[in-house]
C-alpha cells in the first residue's frame, strides 16, 4: 500500500526540502519506488534534482483533474525516484483548489491514480497554513515536521498539533517531528531537544539532522546527499531518520 | 514506473568500454565504474512470466520483477532464504506478490538460469547535467554449474527516463544510425536459457500439432499421441518432486487425451496391442486420481471456507489438516506407482509402438490409411449425435449418472475438436466449441459439487475424532448444504445450456460439416 508522507511546517527555512529530497532518495536507494511531489512554487526540490520546475497546464488544471499527472512525471537520476515537478503557478494553489468541488480533496485526486506505482509518495509542502495545506492534511498519512530546536519552533509545532486535532476531518494524518539543523554545541538546542523529546509521547523521532555544510552544498551539487557525500554526517543522519520513520509508516 | 527501453547488440569486436567511447564522442555522458552481478532468473515451468514479457531475477537476496526488454524494475521483495521453489504464499505480502498473483496463479517459480554479467553504466546527460537516458553495456555469461561459463552475446540496454522521451529517441537514433548497432532479437535471459539447453519460454503442455486433411489417419494419430507422450514425460519429474499441483494436472490431461484418442480412433490400431495400452493408461489415470482430487480440494479450500463467513471459517481448520494428511499418504502411493518399472515400461513400450505404427500391417487396422479428415469427421459427427441423444433423454428426475455420462462424452468431443479443429473451417468449429464449453461448464459444476460433498461426507467420522472436531463437523454440514445447493443450481441450468448445444441450426452445421 502506498504511504503518503508530507514534509510540512508552518515556518519556512526549516529543512523541509532537504529532508524531502534526501528521504525520498534514501527510500529509493533501499529498493522502494518513490514519488516526490514538489508543491512549493519556489521549486527547490525540483532544482536540487536538476529538473525544470514546469508543469504543462499548471497547478490549476492538475487539481481540477484536467491534466494526466502520469504524463507530467519526470524521472530523477535515481531509477526508482520520480518527481512531479513544481510550477510557479502553484503559488495560486489556494485559488485553484477553491474553484474545485471539494477543495480539501484536490491533492488526493492527483495522487490517487499514481498511487499503485509507488510505495511512498513524499510531498514537499510550502510553508503556511492555507487551503493547500488542508488538502495536504487530507492526502497525507503522516505529516513529518522538521523542527529547529528553539522554543519558538516548538511553539509552532504545538500550534500545528492543536490545529490538526481541532480542525482537520478524520482520518487525520499522524504527526511526527524530527529535529532539523540541530547544533549540539548550542545549549538552547540541547535543552529544547531534551525537553520536547521527554514530553512528546514518541511524536518526536530520535534521529536528528545536524546543521551541516553538506546540506548547504546540496544546492551547489544539485544532488541528494547520499549521491555525493554518502558517508558524511548529514547523509548518515537522514539514513537513520528513514530507518526510524519507515517502520512507523 | 513505465519507462521505454530496448536492447541493441554490441557488434563484433565492440566492447562495452569501446561503446562508451564511441558514444562520448556524440553526446555528453558520464560513465560509471564497471561491476559484475550474478542473477538467477526464475519462472514457472510453462514460462508464464516470459509470456508476459517479464523477467524475475534474484540479485543479492532480493527478487526483482522487471520488463524483460527494458529491464525496468516493476516490483521487488526480499527473496525467502534457502529456497529453490516459490509458491505465491511463500512471498512476503506486497507489490511483488500482487503483481505476480494473476500471472503465476497456482504454479511454482523455480530458478531457470544463472547469468553473470559485467555491467558498465553510461548515463547520457542534458545541459543541466541530469541523466536523461540510461545505457547499460552488458557482457553476460550463463553459468551452467561448476566453473563453466557460456559466453552470451554482449548488448547495450537503452533505457529511457520518464518525461524525457525526445532524448530517448535522439540517443536511440544515434546508436542505430551513427554507431550502426542492431536491435537484439531477444533478451539476455532467453540467450542464457538457450545456451543451457533448456526450452526458451518454458515447456508448454498445450497440444499444438499441425495436421493435413489428406494425411493418413494413423500417421496423424501418431503425431498427436507422440506430442501427448512428450507432455506426460515432461511433467513427470515435476509431479514426482511435487513442485506444484499443475504438473500432475497437465500429466493427467495428457493421459486422458491419449485415452480419448485411443478409443475414438481405435480403427487405426490393431486390437490386441491397443487393449494392453488402454489398460495401462487407465491404470495411470486411476493411480493419479486421488491425489488430484485432494489437490483440487486444497486449492479450492480457501474459497470454500471463506464462503462460511468470518465467524465459522476457522472451524474448518481440522478439515484442512485432514485433507493435507490424506494428500501426503495418497501422494506417496502415487509416487511409488509412477516410479515403478511398470509405468516406465508402459511409456517406453508406448513410444516404441507409436514409432512402428505406420509401418505395421494394415489387415486389422481398417482406418489406418484413410485420410484423417474423413475419419475425424465421422467420429466428431457421431459423438455429437450421441450427446444430443443422451441429453434429450435427461429428465428432471433422471439419475445423476446420466449427467455424469453426458459430461464424459462431452470431454471426448472436446478432445476430438482440439485434436482435429485445424482440419475444418473456423465457422464450423467455433460455435460448436463455444456451446460445448457452456454445457460442459454446467455439467462440470454439477459433478464437482457432488464429488466435493461426497468427500466431505466421507471424512465426517475422522473429523469427529479430531480435536475441535465437533465445530468442524457442523461447519462441514453447512458446506455440504451449500455444495448441494450449487449442484441443484447447475442442474437447473442444464436444460438451457443443452438446448444451445443441440439447437437445430447447430445440428445442421454439424451435419453439413461432419456428415
Amino acid at each position: 500500500m502506498t504511504r503518503v508522507v508530507a514534509l510540512y511546517n508552518i515556518k519556512g527555512g526549516v529543512g523541509k526540502t532537504s529532508a524531502a529530497v534526501n528521504l525520498a532518495w534514501t527510500a529509493a536507494e533501499q529498493g522502494a519506488r518513490v514519488l516526490l511531489w514538489d508543491l512549493d512554487p519556489q521549486g527547490a526540490a525540483s532544482y536540487l534534482l536538476r529538473i525544470k520546475p514546469k508543469v504543462r497546464g499548471g497547478g490549476a488544471k492538475l487539481v481540477r483533474g484536467k491534466s494526466d499527472p502520469a504524463a507530467l512525471l519526470k524521472g530523477s537520476d535515481h531509477e526508482r525516484l520520480d518527481l512531479l515537478p513544481a510550477d510557479f503557478s502553484y503559488r495560486n494553489m489556494d485559488l485553484a483548489l477553491d474553484a474545485t468541488k471539494r477543495p480539501t480533496r484536490g491533492l488526493q485526486r492527483v495522487i490517487a491514480p499514481l498511487a499503485g506505482e509507488y510505495d511512498y509518495v513524499f510531498l514537499d509542502c510550502p510553508p503556511a497554513i492555507s487551503l493547500a495545506s488542508e488538502s495536504v492534511f487530507a492526502a497525507a498519512d503522516v505529516l513529518l515536521v522538521p523542527l529547529i530546536p528553539t522554543p519558538l519552533s516548538v511553539r509552532t509545532f504545538e500550534q500545528l498539533t492543536r490545529f490538526v486535532a481541532a480542525e482537520v476531518a478524520r482520518p487525520r494524518p499522524r504527526i511526527l517531528a524530527f529535529f532539523s539543523m540541530a547544533d549540539g554545541r548550542k545549549v538552547l538546542h540541547r535543552s529544547t531537544m531534551g525537553a520536547l523529546a521527554a514530553s512528546s509521547d514518541g511524536a518526536v523521532l530520535d534521529a536528528a539532522i545536524p546543521a551541516a555544510t553538506d546540506v548547504e552544498r546540496m544546492a551547489l551539487e544539485r544532488r541528494a546527499l547520499a549521491d555525493f557525500a554518502p558517508h558524511g554526517r548529514a547523509a548518515r543522519a537522514y539514513g537513520a531518520l528513514w530507518d526510524e520513520l519507515q517502520p512507523r509508516l | 514506473m513505465e519507462v521505454r527501453g530496448t536492447q541493441l547488440l554490441l557488434s563484433d569486436g565492440l566492447s562495452a568500454a569501446g561503446a562508451a567511447d564511441r558514444l562520448a564522442a556524440l553526446v555528453p555522458v558520464v560513465t560509471q565504474r564497471a561491476h559484475s552481478i550474478d542473477r538467477a532468473f526464475w519462472d514457472t515451468f510453462d514460462g508464464r512470466l516470459h509470456k508476459a514479457g517479464l523477467a524475475l531475477a534474484a540479485v543479492g537476496g532480493r527478487l526483482v520483477l522487471m520488463d524483460a526488454a527494458s529491464h525496468a524494475e516493476q516490483a521487488g521483495a526480499d527473496l525467502p532464504r534457502g529456497t529453490r521453489r516459490l509458491l505465491l504464499e511463500d512471498l512476503p505480502a506486497g507489490a511483488l506478490r500482487e503483481r505476480l498473483a494473476p500471472l503465476v496463479e497456482m504454479r511454482a517459480l523455480t530458478p531457470i538460469a544463472r547469468v553473470r554479467s559485467r555491467l558498465l553504466a553510461i548515463n547520457v546527460l542534458d545541459e543541466l547535467g541530469k541523466t536523461v537516458v540510461r545505457l547499460r553495456a552488458e557482457e553476460p555469461v550463463a553459468l551452467p554449474g561448476g566453473d563453466a561459463q557460456l559466453a552470451l552475446r554482449p548488448r547495450l540496454h537503452v533505457v529511457g527516463v520518464r518525461g524525457y522521451d525526445a532524448d530517448f529517441d535522439r540517443v536511440l537514433a544515434l546508436l542505430t544510425v551513427d554507431v550502426g548497432l542492431q536491435p537484439a532479437p531477444r533478451p539476455v535471459l532467453d540467450d542464457a536459457v538457450d545456451a543451457l539447453g533448456a526450452a526458451v519460454g518454458g515447456t508448454s503442455s498445450k497440444l499444438r500439432v499441425a495436421l493435413a486433411p489428406q494425411e493418413r489417419a494413423d500417421a496423424a494419430a501418431v503425431t498427436i499421441l507422440r506430442r501427448l507422450l512428450g507432455v506426460i514425460e515432461a511433467n513427470l519429474p515435476g509431479t514426482l518432486a511435487d513442485v506444484d499441483s499443475e504438473f500432475l494436472h497437465d500429466l493427467r490431461v495428457a493421459v486422458r487425451r491419449s485415452r480419448a484418442l485411443q478409443r475414438e480412433l481405435r480403427g487405426v490400431f490393431a486390437p490386441e496391442p491397443l487393449r494392453v495400452f488402454r489398460d495401462g493408461f487407465r491404470e495411470l489415470q486411476v493411480l493419479t486420481g486421488p491425489t488430484r482430487d485432494l489437490d483440487v480440494q486444497l486449492l479450492e479450500f480457501g474459497e470454500l471456507a471463506a464462503g462460511l463467513g468470518e465467524g465459522t471459517a476457522p472451524d474448518v481448520a481440522p478439515l484442512r489438516l485432514l485433507l493435507e494428511q490424506r494428500l501426503v499418504a495418497e501422494r506417496q502411493k502415487m509416487v511409488r506407482g509412477l516410479r515403478s518399472e511398470r509405468t516406465a515400461a508402459l511409456l517406453g513400450n508406448w513410444r516404441d509402438f507409436l514409432d512402428g505404427l505406420v509401418e505395421a500391417p494394415q489387415d486389422d487396422r481398417p482406418d489406418a490409411a484413410r485420410p484423417v479428415a474423413d475419419v475425424a469427421a465421422e467420429r466428431i459427427g457421431k459423438v455429437y449425435r450421441r450427446m444430443v441423444k443422451m441429453g434429450r433423454a435427461i429428465e428432471d428426475d433422471s439419475p445423476h449418472e446420466a449427467l455424469h455420462d453426458l459430461r464424459k462424452k462431452g470431454k471426448e468431443l472436446r478432445y476430438l475438436l482440439e485434436f482435429f479443429a485445424s482440419l475444418y473451417p473456423d465457422e464450423v468449429v467455433r460455435p460448436m466449441v463455444s456451446t460445448l464449453k457452456g454445457l460442459q461448464n454446467v455439467l462440470g459444476r454439477f459433478q464437482d459439487r457432488e464429488v466435493q460433498a461426497d468427500l466431505l461426507r466421507a471424512l465426517g467420522d475422522d473429523i469427529a475424532a479430531m480435536e475441535g472436531g465437533a465445530a468442524a463437523l457442523m461447519a462441514m454440514g453447512v458446506l455440504v448444504e451449500r455444495l448441494t445447493e450449487q449442484q441443484e443450481q447447475a442442474r437447473a441450468e442444464f436444460a438451457a445450456s443443452f438446448e444451445r448445444f443441440a439447437a437445430k441450426p447447430q445440428r445442421r452445421i454439424v451435419a453439413d460439416a461432419f456428415g
